[in-house]
C-alpha cells in the first residue's frame, strides 16, 4: 500500500499540487488509521494532502483515475493530459524569483499498469461499495449540489492559475481571464491593506499622557498610555507602461490600485509608451488624455522628462511613485538623472518590472540604469506579486521616515 | 479509549452535527494522527461548530482564541497581572522584604493571567483548543503560533517551560480573507467545509427545529440552495437558514410562497442589494423549490 500512496503522490506532483515529505508521511500514517475502505481511503489522503480546495478537483480526477479497481483503464488515453500540458507552460505555484516551474514533463512510464496498482484487498467488494454509494446519493439528488461544488473549485482553480501566470505569456484570452480573478484579488489587497494600516497605527509610549493618567494611582505607572501615530498621507503617482509588452500588467496594476483609493490621498495614473498621458478607469476600460499610439517605440527617458516639466506639482514629499515597465527603451536615452531628480523630490520611487528576471539587462533594457535611482525594484511577474508588490509598497511608504 | 471512525461518526451523530464522510474521515484523523486540523469555507457553514461539537464528543473542555488583527501573545499566551503585582510590592514594602522574596512572589503562578493558549496546554485534561479565524490575526502571529503547534511547550522566562501534559486537539478555522502561509498548510490536516447540499441541509432543519414538517423542511432547503446560486454579496449560512425556517413555523406557514418569502427574506438576506435581486427572481426561486 505504501507504494500505492508514494505513486499516487508522485502523480499528484506532476500535476501541480506542491506535496512536501512531511506532508507524504502524513499520508502514509493516515491511510494506516483509516484504513483502505474507499470512501475513507480518499478522504484521508485528501485531508492529508489536498491544504487548498482550489486542487480537490485535480484530486478527486487523479484518485478515481490511479485507484481505479484492477487498473480497468489502462487503455484509455489519460484524462488529464492536455490539462497537465497546460499547467507545466503556466508553471502554477511557480511564483517564488528565480524558481523553475516545478513540472517536468517525465517521460512516460514504461508500463502503465505499474503506476497504478488496484486496490489489494476485495476490489470487487470497493468497488461494489462505491456503486452503491453512486446510486444512494443520486437518488439523494446530492449530484446536482456536488456539481455545484465542482464548478466553484474550478473557478476558484482558474482564478489562481491566473494570479499565477507569467505576464511573459499572455494572451488576450489569459487577460480576460485575470480580469475575472482581479474582484476577489482586489477585495483581498484592500482588506489586506487596511489591515496592516491599521496594525502600524500602533504607537510608542506617550510619556506625558502616562504620567497624567499614573496620578490617579498615587503615581504608580499602571496604564500605558500608547501615543497615538498621525496617519500618513499618501499621494500615489502610477506610472505605467502600456506599450505592447507589458501593456496586460499595466491594465491589472491600474485596476489594482483603483480599488485601494481611500487607502491615500490622491492618486494620479499616467501611462506611457513615448508620451506620458492621464490615465482614467471606467468600468475597466482605460481612457487616456491625450491618446497614445499604442505602437509606437517606448522612451521612458522622454517620458521622465515630460513627468519633471509638466507635472513637477505633483512631485513632493509625500508622492509615492509607482512605475510599472520593463525598462525596454529602445536605445534611446535612459535619462536615469531625471529619475534621481524625481527620487530627491518624492517620498519614495518604486519599480515594478513585469519581465522574467533573467531577461532584465539584456538587450535594449535599460533597467540596470534605472534601478541605481530608485528605492526598490522589484519583480512582479504574475498578478499575484503584482498585488503584493502594491501591498508592501504601500506599507513601506507609510514606514519611511523622511 | 480507542479512536476509531465509528467512534467519532457516532460521537458526532449524537452531538446533533449532521456531517459526510469527510468530515467524520479529517476529524477522526486529527484525533487518531494528533495533528491540527485546518477548517476553511464560507463563513456560516458551521466550521466553529465542528470544535465545539469535537469538545462535546470527548467530554472535555473547549478552549477558545478568537483571532483578530493585533492580537499578540500578550493577549493569546499569557500577561502577568500588572496591577496584582503592583499592589503586592507596595504590601511587602511596608513590611520591609528584600528584593529576593519580592520577585519570588510575584512572579508565581498566582500573578500570571493565563490566555487561551497557556490554559490549553496546562489543561490537566486533554482540551480541544479552537483558534477561530486564525486569517484574520496578523503573519507575526501565525509564525508564533506555528512554533507553538510543533512542540507545544511555552516559556516563561520567570517561571521556566511549561510542557503540554496532554497535547491539546487544535482545531483552525478560515475564512480566507487572507492567504496562509503554506507552512501552516503543511503541518496541518486540511478540511474544507462547504454549504450543505439539498439533502443535507434538510437533515439538519428536521434535527434542529423538532416539530418541522418534512415537506416544508425539504422546501426550505431547495430554496435556500437556488438562493445560494445568485450572484449574492452575502451568501445565506446554515444558522441563517435556521432562523428563516423558524420564522416560517411560528408564522404558521404550510407552504412556501410569494407573500411569506416577501415578508421574511430579511432573515436569509441582510444586504439590501442581495434582498433586491432575490426579490426579483424569487417567483422563479420557488417554481424551483416545489
Amino acid at each position: 500500500m505504501r507504494e500505492a500512496v508514494i505513486g499516487f503522490i508522485n502523480r499528484l506532483r506532476e500535476c501541480g499540487v506542491r506535496i512536501s515529505i512531511a506532508e507524504s508521511l502524513d499520508a502514509a500514517n493516515a491511510v494506516a488509521a483509516a484504513g483502505l475502505q474507499r470512501g475513507r481511503m480518499r478522504e484521508a489522503l485528501a485531508a492529508s494532502l489536498i491544504k487548498d480546495e482550489a486542487d480537490r478537483p485535480v484530486f478527486d480526477r487523479e484518485f478515481d483515475a490511479f485507484f481505479s479497481a484492477g487498473g480497468k483503464r489502462q487503455s484509455q488515453p489519460r484524462r488529464g493530459q492536455s490539462w497537465k500540458g497546460m499547467t507545466g507552460q503556466h508553471g502554477r505555484r511557480s511564483e517564488s524569483p528565480g524558481q523553475r516551474p516545478p513540472i517536468k514533463p517525465k517521460a512516460p512510464p514504461s508500463s502503465q499498469s505499474e503506476r497504478r496498482p488496484a486496490m489489494q484487498e476485495q476490489p470487487g467488494g470497493k468497488d461494489a461499495v462505491g456503486d452503491q454509494q453512486r446510486e444512494v446519493e443520486e437518488k439523494a439528488g446530492l449530484r446536482e449540489s456536488q456539481r455545484d461544488k465542482d464548478r466553484a473549485a474550478a473557478t476558484a482553480a482558474r482564478n489562481r492559475d491566473a494570479e499565477l501566470r507569467p505576464f511573459s505569456a499572455y494572451t488576450d484570452l489569459d487577460y480576460e481571464q485575470a480580469l475575472k480573478a482581479l474582484e476577489p484579488l482586489r477585495r483581498r489587497f484592500r482588506v489586506r491593506l487596511g489591515r496592516r494600516m491599521r496594525a502600524a497605527r500602533r504607537g510608542r509610549i506617550d510619556i506625558r499622557r502616562t504620567i497624567r493618567a499614573s496620578i490617579q494611582r498615587g503615581g504608580a505607572l499602571v496604564d500605558l498610555r500608547l501615543r497615538h501615530r498621525r496617519p500618513r498621507h499618501i499621494d500615489l503617482l502610477l506610472l505605467a507602461d502600456i506599450s505592447g509588452s507589458v501593456r496586460y500588467a499595466s491594465n491589472l496594476m491600474l485596476g489594482l490600485a483603483a480599488g485601494a483609493r481611500e487607502c491615500f490621498r490622491t492618486v494620479h495614473s499616467f501611462v506611457y509608451v513615448d508620451h506620458l498621458a492621464e490615465a482614467s478607469l471606467e468600468n475597466g476600460f482605460l481612457n487616456m488624455t491625450p491618446l497614445l499610439d499604442l505602437y509606437a517605440r517606448s522612451d521612458f527617458g522622454r517620458v521622465l522628462a515630460e513627468l519633471v516639466h509638466t507635472r513637477r506639482h505633483l512631485l513632493n514629499r509625500a508622492t509615492l511613485v509607482v512605475i510599472l515597465g520593463d525598462g525596454r527603451n529602445n536605445r534611446r536615452p535612459a535619462r536615469a538623472d531625471l529619475l534621481r531628480q524625481v527620487r530627491r523630490l518624492c517620498r519614495a520611487v518604486v519599480w515594478l518590472n513585469p519581465e522574467e528576471i533573467d531577461r532584465w539587462g539584456t538587450g535594449d533594457s535599460a533597467i540596470a540604469a534605472y534601478a541605481r535611482e530608485v528605492d526598490e525594484l522589484r519583480a512582479c511577474r504574475n498578478l499575484r506579486e503584482l498585488a503584493q508588490s502594491l501591498t508592501a509598497v504601500r506599507v513601506a511608504g507609510s514606514n519611511l521616515n523622511q | 479509549m480507542k479512536i476509531t471512525q465509528e467512534f467519532v461518526a457516532a460521537g458526532l451523530r449524537n452531538a446533533r452535527y449532521v456531517t459526510n464522510e469527510r468530515v467524520e474521515t479529517a476529524v477522526f484523523l486529527a484525533l487518531a494522527l494528533e495533528k491540527p486540523l485546518l477548517i476553511e469555507g464560507p463563513a456560516g457553514a458551521g466550521k466553529t461548530e465542528v470544535a465545539k461539537v469535537l469538545a462535546a464528543m470527548l467530554g472535555t473542555e473547549l478552549v477558545r482564541l478568537q483571532c483578530y488583527e493585533g492580537l499578540d501573545e500578550a493577549r493569546a499566551l499569557y500577561e502577568w497581572n500588572y496591577q496584582k503585582q503592583l499592589l503586592r510590592l507596595q504590601a511587602d514594602e511596608a513590611q520591609g522584604l528584600g528584593w529576593e522574596q519580592l520577585s519570588q512572589h510575584i512572579f508565581s503562578r498566582e500573578y500570571l493571567l493565563e490566555r487561551p493558549l497557556l490554559k490549553a496546554i496546562s489543561s490537566p485534561h486533554k482540551a480541544v483548543l479552537l483558534i477561530d479565524e486564525i486569517d484574520k490575526s496578523d503573519e507575526e502571529f501565525e509564525a508564533f503560533l506555528l512554533e507553538l503547534l510543533s512542540d507545544f511547550q511555552i516559556s516563561i522566562p520567570e517561571l521556566g517551560t511549561i510542557r503540554a501534559r496532554h497535547r491539546p486537539v487544535v482545531v483552525l478555522t478560515s475564512n480566507r480573507a487572507r492567504e496562509l502561509s503554506e507552512a501552516l498548510r503543511r503541518r496541518c490536516l486540511h478540511l474544507f467545509i462547504d454549504f450543505p447540499g439539498i439533502e443535507q441541509e434538510r437533515r439538519i432543519l428536521e434535527l434542529k427545529i423538532p416539530d418541522l414538517d418534512s415537506a416544508l423542511a425539504a422546501a426550505a432547503a431547495r430554496f435556500v440552495n437556488s438562493l445560494r446560486k445568485l450572484e449574492l454579496a452575502k451568501q445565506p449560512s446554515i444558522s441563517e437558514t435556521l432562523d428563516w425556517v423558524r420564522a416560517l413555523v411560528e408564522l404558521g406557514v404550510k407552504e412556501i410562497d410569494l407573500p411569506a418569502v416577501r415578508a421574511t427574506l430579511g432573515l436569509l438576506l441582510k444586504h439590501e442589494a442581495d434582498r433586491a435581486l432575490a426579490e426579483s427572481k424569487s417567483a422563479a426561486l420557488l417554481q424551483r423549490a416545489r
